[in-house]
């Protein structure tokens, strides 16, 4: 009985250790590697993992595994080692929640725009292109000061021949076939009540 | 073979390689580009020209077109990943949305990063077993007289001009060694101890010259703090250097500068 107790205290403390690493951190990128989680909750770090997405899971978040490069099959655990693991939100926002957030609505429309044209151009093109794409929505100097923001926000990624890339943090929060599937959804008449986003 | 010829034929396999390269490091469509084509313009050129230069250039041209093929294929399973929406389709779409609309199109695709950025109780008590440890500041030292004043200070006492620091760094060996006797070690303090603040100061910038040169060592009671003097007859080697703060004023406050 006692055996048993304990057990479930280790597995509790397991558990916390696990919330606190990833999501308490230090670093400049959010989240921990696996072989982190490893080293500090031992070799089944998955199974607790897992446990702790099962509890996120109940208050709005889960545990997201960002692998270094896109995989052929089903992950090796080498593979789980080099990944990246963060938490995010299980439920996407709704524009006016992203509002209330503190975002200015045009910078995140410019992010939409951005992250949209990249994906369907192999998730690279030049930042001239990607101006002059958006600077039909919004004024020229708005467009650039929001793509430099969200440079420095690590959403893109200015490569060396001025061309502008998906950045770490949109592949690990955006998903690129929903946001493509949303951008093919807007229509000319299409309700503007905020309400949108919620799904 | 003409030599205007085989320059032609350079140029042209130089021209192929950086319309690959272009394609490559700016992420145009790697299907604007008539692979045939090139294929076939490769081999005429290799047909014509069979030195090692000509030779060698092809082959890095073929390199660069089989970087190109493998880009298609990228280019073409990236297609399928995005359900085959075409860049333009997209900016037909930008363009007619307005910006809530597009924002609204983000917001059903996003889900945000959760991380806490305050500070965690351990690296709390980090920061606090930090500055316990830290030495108590003495604030009579911010009264130090700036510029001028402080100039004059150093001068009076000598810390730069007309002071000959090998003969001060042979006068306090020599202390030392009179000093430690046959115990072979003199206590710090008694060591650089003087009338004046400034002396102490002094004698204790001459003796950290002498333990950097070798001619003494440095010890310190791990538990009681106390700090012994050893001096060594002649130059010694170190083995291992260590970095040793004294804070001298022990939180008096000296004549004169008070």
């Amino acid at each position: 009985m006692d055996e048993e107790k304990g057990e479930t205290e280790r597995a509790g403390r397991k558990l916390a250790i696990a919330a606190s690493m990833l999501l308490f951190s230090s670093h400049r990128l959010p989240g921990v590697r696996g072989w982190e989680l490893r080293r500090r909750l031992g070799r089944n770090y998955l199974k607790i993992i897992d446990a702790l997405n099962s509890k996120l899971n109940s208050i709005g978040l889960r545990v997201k595994i960002m692998f270094d490069q896109p995989l052929g099959g089903s992950p090796a655990e080498e593979d789980f080692d080099r990944a990246r693991f963060f938490v995010t939100l299980s439920e996407p926002l709704s524009v006016a929640d992203i509002v209330a957030a503190g975002w200015n609505i045009e910078d995140v429309a410019v992010l939409a725009a951005a992250l949209s044209y990249l994906f369907t151009k192999g998730g690279r093109a030049s930042e001239k292109e990607l101006v002059e794409l958006i600077e039909v929505k919004l004024p020229r100097w708005k467009v650039e000061a929001a793509i430099e923001r969200f440079i420095r926000k690590g959403y893109l990624t200015r490569a060396e021949d001025n061309t502008i890339k998906v950045g770490w943090r949109a592949l690990a929060e955006v998903d690129e076939k929903e946001l493509l599937k949303a951008i093919m959804d807007i229509s000319p008449t299409q309700q503007k009540d905020g309400s949108e986003g919620r799904t | 073979m003409s030599y205007g010829k085989k320059v032609v034929s350079r140029e042209e396999l130089e021209r192929i390689m950086a319309l690959c390269e272009s394609i490559e490091r700016r992420g145009l469509d790697p299907f604007s580009v008539n692979v045939k084509e090139l294929l076939a313009r490769l081999r005429r050129i290799l047909e014509e020209q069979k030195d090692l230069d000509t030779i060698v250039l092809d082959a890095e041209t073929l390199y660069r077109i089989a970087v190109l093929i493998s880009l298609q294929q990228k280019w073409l399973k990236e297609r399928a990943s995005s359900l085959f929406i075409d860049s333009q389709l997209v900016s037909l779409k930008i363009a007619s949305a307005d910006p809530r609309q597009l924002a609204a199109a983000l917001a059903r695709s996003w889900r945000p990063i959760v991380r806490a950025e305050q500070i965690t109780p351990y690296r709390l008590r980090q920061g606090m077993e930090y500055f316990l440890m830290l030495p108590p500041r003495d604030r009579a030292l911010e009264k130090l007289p700036l510029t001028r004043e402080g100039l004059q200070i150093t001068h009076q006492i000598g810390y730069a001009k007309g002071v000959e620091l090998e003969e001060e760094i042979k006068k306090m060996h020599e202390a030392c060694i009179r000093m430690a006797g046959s115990k072979g070690e003199v206590d710090y303090w008694s060591l650089v101890s003087a009338e004046t603040f400034e002396g102490v100061v002094w004698r204790a910038y001459v003796l950290s010259f002498l333990v950097t040169e070798g001619l003494a060592d440095i010890r310190k009671n791990p538990i009681t703090g106390e700090l012994k003097v050893v001096p060594y007859p002649s130059k010694k080697k170190r083995e291992k250097i260590t970095a040793l703060v004294v804070s001298i004023k022990g939180g008096e406050v000296p004549k004169g500068l008070g």
